[in-house]
């Protein structure tokens, strides 16, 4: 009969000990909190200068925010480095945080939008306004919330 | 991946520390020490018995004015622990 050095049941233990150690480092994959704050501000000016009909303003901030953007996502955009206490294995971190959290901003964009239009229609005083600071409230919410289900469910 | 029994890596302790250093690139010391719950001179020891094995690198990054401590699996540490968890796995199969 073949000897091991340890028992099945002493090896499950380990084993477990190990999964135990992987989930804790699985749980770090996210975007830094400054992350989304500073998305939703941005997203809020972004609203606040539509509403001063500027088109030249509008412009220029909208292709400011996509400059700082993207400077700024590629460093945490991966879901790797949301602490800055340890960097998550790419393989583990996988790839559709980054796509998830772009598809997002894209729709994101679009709920702004339609929102501002709706409101406008209604006849609201600052419709860019109040549509980007409802997303902003989502960006908050949402973003974190999104990337632990997404987890949840990989 | 070739299954091993890694006497050096089996300890509890150790194996948690390479269990937490093989899903990352890198981990700092504090974060492995209040995760873990243990005390600084209990990990020191941990990491410097796997860093005398070729398991572990231990880097010093310059942060502001204070210095962090980050521990990585070597390449070797990493096939170690990786052939320690086939070697577990085949034991628990043919238990």
């Amino acid at each position: 009969m073949e000897s091991h050095p340890v028992s099945p049941a002493e090896a499950r233990t380990a084993l477990d000990a190990v999964r135990r150690e992987r989930k804790r480092v699985l749980d770090e994959v996210g975007l830094p909190a400054w992350y989304w704050w500073g998305l939703a501000i941005g997203w809020i000016v972004l609203g606040v200068i539509a509403d001063l009909e500027h088109p030249w303003l509008t412009t220029a901030a909208t292709l400011v925010f996509g400059a700082v953007h993207s400077t700024v996502a590629p460093r945490v955009v991966s879901g790797r480095n949301r602490t800055s206490q340890l960097s998550v294995r790419a393989e583990l971190a996988g790839r559709h945080t980054a796509a998830l959290v772009l598809g997002g901003l894209v729709a994101l964009a679009g709920v702004t939008v339609v929102a501002a239009l709706l409101l406008d229609a209604d006849g609201a005083r600052h419709p860019a306004t109040i549509a980007s600071v409802f997303v902003a409230v989502l960006i908050l919410l949402g973003g974190p919330q999104l990337l632990l289900r997404s987890r949840a469910a990989g | 991946m070739t299954a091993r029994f890694d006497e050096l890596i089996h300890p509890s302790t150790r194996l948690a520390i390479t269990a937490l250093l093989a899903a990352a690139d890198w981990v700092e010391f504090a974060y492995i020490r209040d995760e873990l719950e243990l005390s600084d001179s209990a990990l020191s020891k941990q990491l410097s018995t796997l860093e005398a094995a070729g398991y572990v690198a231990l880097e010093r990054q310059l942060n502001g004015r204070r210095h962090r401590l980050r521990a990585r699996l070597t390449p070797a540490g990493r096939s170690a622990f990786d052939g320690h968890v086939e070697a577990l796995r085949q034991i628990i199969d043919s238990g």
